[in-house]
């Protein structure tokens, strides 16, 4: 994923999107927009940055996780199985970038659940870490219809589907002929947190080459 | 499933979206991808949409009607609200109206005895159905008590604007534009998803924005440079801009050509201010350049048609006035007052004419156009209250130097609220009698003007840039419906309340100025009918709660795409449906069956059906090969009355080549055509009938000011006068933010002890969406900072020993409220600033904030009341840590 911070405007319109497609309860946000200040008043820079689960190429939570429940696959989404997840919460502790919650008893926006709560309520998601999951469903069913993510809305994470600067973007950074690779190639990036050797697959673009 | 439909709850939509339905239940929001080629945001979705789910399916709705029955009114009065049936509900109202009708349309004081209040910059009209029908089935009602209007608008250049370019609202081509000075202007959040994408876009092209405001808002942080400038000094700002561009660069590197023939510059000014016009035409006297003082056989007309001067008289170009007006505004004094180094400002406008392209031309739809890529935006407190005026004509001013009005990459409007008609900014453009666009100013000459206002706020005797159209008594001095109620003004008849008050998606307890106030008069209203959507702090006055379906229950099929508000410019126009998403959530009613219920039950069903007919729902339904008009004798259900509607936007959209009815619609969401982008620009119709920007000189207005002080004074008015004298050729800086130290005093106070300037800003999340009650904007809100508390600056902060989450007192003289401080670098310390407007007191789940408002801060003032009318979000407070 990359998120190009010069179009970002933290209206946060993908945490709501991420809420909205994953269902998740009040006070957890797969997605999110942090709203940052560098410098002194009046030499102040203000900035918005998408962050969540970086899907890190060496994930810190994996290593960490007793019960093998965090796992990689091969296109490099880092995943949670919630039957082999003990909530132990050590991958939350682990993550250098805040991404994993841990949610104990089911919670509504109005305490009793609506009734798209009820439908989106998921009790495996109990006593169990979650993260974003680059809405890994949405990408295998979209695949399996001949789609392309990044491209194809029905085959790409809600968050870069909903962003309204299009400062999200998705693909495959493998591909050299991707959105993602061209994007990479013309402009100036950075990682998070690039010294822990997470080799995050977030990317930020911050200017042009 | 996926069923399209719109959100309007902003003043930047309507956005398109389809919302995802599993078994009956909508479950979220996406957006409307079918409409990526048409939209001009990507067919995306703001994030206030993503409330709507919630919004439907809220626990706190109001689920049948109510009806009051605690008779006393008040704050802390529980209304004692018992539910009934709509039976007893709509007959409750309909023998109110009937009896109101029965005594006559207007009081004793010649005001409507019905008033209705609506919020959201006009939203609530994509929501409420057929009920415009029944209000012009009504006759006279009173629209004009104010829940926003004017101190929360952009109200300077709402008027000023129209009359100027026909810009109820104006934005830079920003698709075009490479360089935007922009005060205040918080497009990235009140912009909507357009604002959002086409300035993201502009900003990877490389367009530069100078973002000038006290605090670093979402728009500042988004923009190249900031420049914090001292609150209520932007016109010194934007006069030292121009004094640079006339006074200290070459004058070739201005728009010579534009200005001589396309503005005023060279028409002649005579001895006493008014144009030298030719003594057999009258028409005014042009001098063949810009600068210019000549002799000529003239005469000089004054206020009232006087003739001021006859004969062989000196005339001065408007031009050379304004290089004279213009002189003494260094960047070295606005320096002093505006708290920016006028090396800044001289590299400002130097920059904006480097990017000003002088000369070139850019061919849309295979016209040819000037190209001017610069463009000054302005925000709201800037535009709005004393010294909005100044900011308008300098912005406006700018745009004429460069010939940057009206053209492609420059400063633009988006559409007209004044001027007719409503639909077709263009169309608006008909000849005056002195060479500029005609405007339908309200009447300030002997004859024709009036001392009886028709409605309370007495926008037609006070403001004659109001004008007189379906927009007007909202755009008045509409907190002088709530003033006057208190103490009428000698010379206007005795303010009423009105006997029956319709609203509707709007909380002025809430979001107006003075709120304590609004709301001790409110208390006093004998009956109110609120469309309710949950408890709030207006309906809390309420007599008969009404709960109208909401955004994904209702049907209506609106307008879209064309030019409109803020930065919304398409390349299609059409229509769009808003459709139930799902059966309803509760009893509630649609407003199309409310509206024809209380036409039927008042007997006023056949002019109810008939004004519907004339177009009252968006579209006529008789067109030139068509008609589905209704038979005015008859019930109509909803989706009936709509699918006529539907039918005749086909056919209006084909010329009759399609009548699709509301099924086609249901399943299609959205009908549009071709929008010429060159119709963005209103310059080449200026042109094509030979008329000119009524800018530098303001000759007219100084005309209608003069006669509109001679009315008032004739009938014993002087308490208008500060007012009158904004009516200037030229406007001079006045010492704005002395004026609310004034106020201070006036308030027992001083200027010392309330060393702050509390300001508000929007909020995204929030901004016109009547969506507080919601759990998700809360929590997604509470990303950007601010949303908890006040914020301060961090080192302003530590001096006073105010930490991070600490409880402060802000006070004025006459009142406190407590907030959490939030402590931030990129605000001046002489700032500080509450965003969006909370302080609920009844509203479920946002009473619980705990964030208090301006808006119960600000005093409601006639000093602090502009010649439009109008007033700024803006009050001088003091700030203390407060014992927790």
């Amino acid at each position: 994923m990359v998120a190009d911070l010069r179009r970002c405007v933290g209206c946060q319109t993908c945490t709501a999107a991420c809420k909205h497609a994953n269902a998740t309860p009040p006070g957890v946000q797969w997605r999110r927009v942090l709203d940052m200040e560098v410098g002194e008043f009046p030499s102040v820079k203000r900035v918005f940055v998408p962050v969540g689960c970086m899907h890190c190429e060496d994930p810190p939570c994996m290593h960490v996780c007793p019960s093998t429940a965090t796992r990689k696959r091969a296109d490099g989404i880092v995943t949670i199985d919630y039957d082999l997840c003990i909530g132990c919460a050590y991958c939350a502790v682990a993550c250098p970038y805040q991404a994993r919650y841990k949610t104990d008893v089911a919670q509504f926006a109005y305490g009793a659940p609506m009734p798209n709560e009820e439908i989106g309520n998921d009790e495996k998601r109990l006593g169990v870490a979650t993260k974003c999951t680059f809405c890994a469903d949405r990408i295998d069913s979209g695949l399996a219809k001949g789609l392309k993510p990044g491209k194809d809305p029905d085959a790409t994470p809600a968050c870069v589907n909903s962003c309204i600067a299009q400062a999200l973007h998705f693909g495959d950074a493998d591909d050299p002929g991707s959105n993602i690779s061209e994007l990479l190639a013309e402009n100036q990036f950075f990682r998070m947190h690039e010294e822990l050797g997470t080799k995050p697959g977030f990317y930020y673009l911050w200017d042009r080459k | 499933m996926k069923v399209k439909t719109y959100c309007y709850q902003c003043v930047a939509g309507p956005d398109l979206l389809e919302v995802e339905v599993e078994n009956g239940v909508a479950t979220q929001v996406t957006p409307n991808f079918d409409a990526a080629t048409i939209h001009p945001g990507g067919g995306k979705v703001c994030v206030k949409a993503y409330g709507l789910v919630q919004k439907l399916y809220n626990p706190n709705r109001v689920r049948t009607p109510m009806k009051r029955t605690n008779p006393r009114k008040g704050r802390d009065e529980d209304p004692l609200f018992v539910p009934i049936s709509w039976d007893e509900a709509l007959d409750t109202i309909a023998r109110k109206l009937i009896e109101i009708r029965g005594k006559g349309l207007l009081d004793a004081s010649g005001y409507p005895r019905v008033a209705a209040s609506f919020g959201g910059g006009g939203t609530p009209q994509s929501y409420m159905g057929t009920f415009p029908a029944f209000l012009g089935a009504w006759g006279p009602i009173d629209m004009g008590f104010g829940s926003g209007q004017g101190v929360k608008c952009t109200h300077s250049e709402h008027l000023y604007g129209e009359f100027w370019h026909r810009a109820f609202t104006v934005s830079p081509d920003t698709p075009l534009c490479e360089y935007v000075i922009s005060c205040g202007a918080n497009t990235e959040a009140s912009g909507g998803v357009v604002g959002v994408w086409r300035h993201a876009d502009a900003r990877i092209r490389g367009m530069k924005r100078v973002q000038v405001e006290p605090h670093l808002s979402i728009t500042g942080a988004c923009s190249a440079e900031w420049v914090p400038i001292k609150p209520k000094t932007d016109p010194a700002f934007l006069y030292a801009l121009i004094h640079v561009m006339l006074h200290e660069e070459p004058r070739q590197r201005l728009d010579v050509d534009f200005l001589l023939n396309h503005t005023s510059s060279p028409y002649l000014v005579g001895p006493n201010g008014f144009y030298l016009r030719d003594l057999s035409t009258k028409k005014p006297l042009l001098a063949e350049a810009i600068e210019k003082t000549c002799h000529v056989k003239a005469v000089e007309i004054g206020p009232d048609e006087e003739v001021l001067a006859e004969g062989e008289l000196q005339g001065v170009t408007a031009f050379t006035k304004l290089l004279e007006h213009m002189k003494p505004y260094t960047p070295e004094w606005a320096e002093k007052i505006c708290d920016v180094p006028a090396a800044t400002i001289r590299r400002i406008a130097r920059e904006y004419l480097d990017h000003a392209h002088i000369g070139e031309t850019i061919v849309i739809d295979g016209k040819t156009l000037p190209f001017r890529p610069v463009a000054v935006a302005l925000g709201k407190t800037v535009n709005n209250g004393w010294g909005g005026f100044e900011c308008c004509w300098a912005r406006t001013m700018l745009a004429a130097l460069a010939g940057a009005l009206e053209v492609p990459g420059g400063t633009l409007g988006t559409t007209v609220r004044l001027n007719k008609p409503l639909s077709e900014r263009h169309a608006s453009v008909k000849p005056g009698a002195d060479g500029f666009m005609a405007y339908p100013l309200n009447p300030t000459d002997k004859e024709h003007w009036k001392p009886e206002p028709n409605i309370r706020n007495a926008y037609r005797t006070l403001v004659p840039l109001a004008a007189n159209g379906p927009w007007s008594q909202a755009l008045g001095p509409t907190h002088f419906s709530w003033m006057f109620l208190g103490e009428t003004p000698p010379g206007l008849p005795r303010v009423t309340y009105p006997e029956l008050w319709f609203v509707y998606r709007t909380n002025p307890a809430i979001s107006f100025w003075d709120t304590t106030q609004v709301a001790e008069r409110m208390a006093q209203f004998p009956f109110v009918v609120a469309l309710a959507y949950t408890r709030d702090e207006t309906n809390h006055f309420a007599d008969i709660l009404l709960p109208d379906q909401m955004d994904l229950e209702s049907l209506q099929l609106i307008y879209v795409g064309g030019s409109k508000y803020i930065e919304q410019f398409w390349k299609h126009e059409g229509y769009a449906l808003r459709q139930p998403v799902v059966r309803p959530a509760t009893e509630a009613r649609d407003f199309t069956d409310i509206a024809t219920e209380l036409a039927a039950r008042t007997g006023l069903l056949e002019r109810y059906n008939a004004s519907i007919n004339r177009g009252a729902a968006g579209v006529p339904l008789k067109g030139l090969d068509w008609s589905f008009v209704l038979e005015e004798d008859r019930r109509y259900t909803r989706d009936q009355i709509w699918d006529a509607v539907c039918r005749a936007a086909s056919a209006e959209l084909t010329d009759g080549e399609e009548t699709h009815g509301l099924d086609w619609w249901k399943q299609n969401g959205l009908r549009v055509k071709p929008f010429p982008q060159s119709d963005w620009y209103l310059f080449p119709t200026l042109a094509a009938q030979g008329l000119r920007f009524e800018l530098p000189y303001q000759e007219q207005l100084l005309r209608v000011g003069r006669q509109l002080e001679r009315r008032l004074h004739e009938h014993g008015m002087q308490w208008w006068d500060k007012q009158l004298a904004e009516y200037q050729a030229l406007p001079a800086w006045k010492e704005f933010p002395r004026l609310w130290e004034e106020e201070l005093a006036r308030a027992g106070g001083k200027a010392g002890d309330f060393p702050f300037w509390l300001l508000t800003s929007r909020s995204m999340q929030y901004a016109w969406g009547g969506n507080v009650g919601m759990q998700i904007i809360r929590e997604v809100a509470s990303n950007v900072a601010g949303h908890g508390g006040v914020i301060i600056n961090a080192q302003k902060a530590a001096e006073l020993g105010i930490a991070e989450g600490d409880s402060v007192e802000i006070a004025t003289p006459r009142r406190q409220v407590r907030a959490r401080a939030v402590l931030r670098q990129g605000i001046r310390p002489d700032t500080l600033l509450l965003i969006a407007q909370f302080d609920h007191w009844a509203t479920p789940f946002a009473k619980d904030f705990g964030v208090p408002s301006l808006n119960r801060l600000v005093p409601m003032s006639m000093d602090l009341t502009d010649a439009t009318g109008s007033g700024a979000d803006v009050v001088r407070v003091s700030i203390k840590k407060t014992q927790k």
